[in-house]
């Protein structure tokens, strides 16, 4: 119903169809809505038993989009771990006298009976969506569910086997991101994952996962998520390290390092272009979305910085006198730069008009765009 | 009654298309009337989840095509009113669980047909039981979720936002009743999405896309706090990241720096900027004719890209789409609503 990339090919209608074909799919149907119909009249009549279970695995294999039949696998889940709560195997049993091999386990990881089991129904449901996240990795319900379990984990088991749980979680989304470097869900349940870990842990992550941007920014620079991610973990690390206004404008010139090769690597590249605009606007009062690098940061260090990135950006042009972004970067800069000094010489009326020019004629798509600047930059 | 199943029938490829590119109504309506009619198919049976949304999605095209009659008002809403639970919230189709996503698409359906009161006449207070239910999934930090189970996203809360206005429910609406949710802590949570590059996240800290701005967009439009909240300065940084996502070679949008375009885009992306008086920055010409290569010209219903299949979720976006863009024959759309303009002026009393 909402399809994506999937190709037009004729003999997709029932008119097109052969006759066998067509008793072919009678078949389907009738199998998966008597599946359907088997699993909902259990969940009915409150049949939660592993068979019930079972059947909700089968027909999620066939349709994950299907979300109540997650919500009754969830259902059936809860069910199992309030039994196992009531049954009196929530206390840590004494296995001096030769216990139940299960207890004497639980015993050793500091778990109660009915804590151990629980541990082993949620490591089998997320082991269960493994092979489902790999074939249809953009299935919100999916990411959903194994969210579900995660918090699930967390309510009833202690913190340190949560956090194992939680922990485990990275090692799944760095296969994920690293077959689907832009995958939504895996960079926005990568932060989700990153906060569970830390709060339980009680340590931040922000030095590792900053190193995990690096890493994924040297495999493709045209990452744009990996470049955002690290745009939001610099101000926390920063403080962090109790960086003082040295070191913070060591590390800004650092990250102005990086970015400048990347752009020579690849100038057309917009994610790099958008990072570049990120470490601009640490050093721009009037964007309150973006906190400052530098501490304190005066109008000196804005315009000596704007300068040398006027000055960079320039430098840029020779070879790729054709690249809209580089016009862009030079107006936007140009006109920060009047902003805040008005009366200088670094950048000219002539100048910003020539570049405006060149844009227009790169980028006619977005012409309505460049004849509102030129009413705003008063060209 | 009950419509969808894309994807739809196998068209001609895309080189084998006129170079006069129109737009076929009557194909889309006759495409989007057979939807119910396709029992017979798996892909039926498997879109069952989305059913009452694909009855939205049809029906919003087919208002904005001019065919507001095509599908047959008391069926529609007997299909609707059938997916309503005890506890005011819509599953996708009889059977299925209640959800923020399909409680809303109920809502839409019943303001566009006008059928709330034949709902308040099957269940008395109709309208305040759904709108508690929507109510009762504000979290504390005020954004929504989307059911019991508690997955939260700025899609659910723009969803609670615009439901609970057709209703007539937020406060401004009616003030002599106390507040049913706190809209201060849900716009709060959507600037707390706002990111350096002027676009929003489907969390605090996500990445910008496309259709995380709509729905942030479209929650600030409908509290009324879009202009004062944005500014020019706000407007032109997104306005920016929005205008970047037209590709020069197809003409068609993208939804994040580096990815492909799709149809949809045409909706999510034109409908921010027209919120925030920048559609000009995109090319329309550009864009119509890029939403126009994606259509089937022989048997209707439009595709997220030229050559593939066709399905009534990208048919829905492609016409709001053109609708946005002044496409001619195609009715106005309300740009924070996705619906005729003139339906949601009068459910808004406006
Ligand atoms: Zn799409």
């Amino acid at each position: 119903m909402a399809s994506h990339g999937v190709p037009r090919v004729s003999g997709a209608t029932s008119l097109d169809k052969s006759e066998q074909a067509r008793a072919k799919e009678r078949k389907q149907i009738e199998s998966y809505k008597n599946l359907e119909k088997d699993v909902t009249d259990r969940i009915r009549a409150k049949d939660y038993s592993n068979a019930t279970f079972q059947l909700t695995s089968k027909l999620l294999g066939q349709n994950p989009e299907y979300y109540t039949i997650w919500n009754y696998r969830r259902v059936l889940l809860q069910d199992v771990f309030a039994r196992e709560l009531k049954s009196g195997n929530d206390a840590i049993t004494d296995t001096s006298n030769g216990g139940s091999p299960d207890a004497e386990t639980a015993k050793k990881a500091g778990l109660t009976l009915a804590q151990q089991e629980i541990s082993l129904l949620i490591k089998e449901d997320l082991q269960f969506l493994i092979p489902l996240l790999k074939q249809f990795p953009k299935c919100y319900w999916i990411w959903n569910h194994r969210s579900w379990l995660l918090t699930t984990a967390t309510i009833h088991l202690p913190a340190g086997t949560a956090v194992q749980f939680w922990r485990g979680e990275l090692a799944l989304i760095g296969k994920m991101l690293a077959l689907d470097s832009r995958n939504f869900h895996g960079w926005g349940y990568r932060r989700t994952v990153v906060n569970e870990v830390e709060r339980l842990g009680g340590k931040s992550m922000a030095e590792q996962e900053f190193e995990y941007t690096t890493k994924m920014i040297n495999t493709n620079l045209s990452n744009f998520s990996a470049w955002h991610y690290r745009s939001q973990l610099i101000p926390r690390l920063l403080s962090e390290r109790q960086a003082g206004n040295d070191e913070r404008r060591k590390f800004l010139d650092a990250e102005f390092e990086l970015i400048t090769q990347a752009l020579y690597t690849d100038p057309y590249d917009q994610s790099l272009w958008f990072y570049h605009q990120y470490l601009m606007s640490t050093l721009d009062p009037a964007n309150a979305q973006s906190p400052s690098v530098l501490d304190p940061c005066t109008n000196a260090d804005r315009l000596s910085y704007l300068e040398q990135e006027l000055d960079n950006v320039k430098d840029m042009l020779d070879g790729a006198e054709d690249c809209k972004y580089i016009y862009q970067a030079l107006l936007d800069y140009s006109r920060r730069y009047i902003d805040i000094e008005a009366g200088n010489k670094k950048v000219t009326t002539m100048e910003m008009r020539q570049w405006l020019d060149e844009l227009r004629k790169l980028d006619p798509l977005r012409e309505g765009r460049w004849s509102d600047l030129e009413v705003k930059l008063g060209l | 009654m009950s419509l969808v199943a894309g994807p739809g029938r196998g068209g001609v490829a895309d080189d084998q298309l006129p170079d006069e590119l129109k737009l076929v109504i009557d194909k889309h309506v006759a495409y989007i009337q057979s939807l119910d009619s396709r029992r017979n198919e798996l892909e039926y049976h498997l879109t069952e989840h989305l059913r009452i949304s694909g009855i939205y999605w049809g029906l919003t095209a087919l208002h904005l095509l001019g065919r507001p009659d095509v599908l047959p008002r008391e069926g529609v809403i007997d299909f609707v009113l059938s997916c309503l639970h005890e506890n005011g919230g819509f599953g996708a189709a009889p059977g299925h669980d209640p959800h923020m996503l399909y409680t809303v698409s109920a809502v839409q359906i019943l303001a566009m047909v006008d059928g709330f009161a034949e709902l308040e006449k099957k269940i008395p207070d109709g309208k305040t039981i759904i709108a508690k239910y929507i109510a009762g999934l504000q979290q504390p930090n005020g954004t929504f979720a989307g059911d019991e189970w508690g997955e939260t996203d700025t899609r659910f809360l723009y969803g609670a936002l615009n439901a609970l206005s057709l209703l007539n429910m937020l406060h401004h609406q009616q003030p002599e009743q106390s507040p049913l949710i706190n809209v201060t802590a849900a716009t709060d949570h959507i600037k707390a999405c706002h990111n350096f590059d002027g676009g929003f996240g489907v969390m605090p800290g996500a990445e910008s896309h496309s259709g995380q701005i709509f729905t942030c967009l479209g929650a600030l439009s409908i509290t009324g706090e879009l202009d004062s909240y944005l500014g020019e300065e706000g407007k032109d940084r997104l306005g920016a990241w929005l205008s970047e996502r037209q590709l020069d070679d197809s003409g068609g949008l993208n939804g994040r720096p580096m990815k492909l375009v799709d149809v949809c885009y045409a909706w999510w992306v034109g409908t921010s900027l027209a919120m925030i008086d920048r559609l000009h920055w995109i090319d329309k010409k550009k864009l119509t004719a890029f939403i126009l290569r994606c259509q089937d010209p022989e048997q209707g219903g439009v595709a997220d890209r030229p050559g593939d299949m066709v399905d009534v979720f990208h048919t829905h976006f492609a016409v709001a789409g053109l609708s946005l863009i002044g496409y001619p024959g195609v009715l106005e759309v309300d740009p924070a609503y996705c619906m005729p303009k003139h339906l949601v002026d009068k459910v808004l009393g406006r």
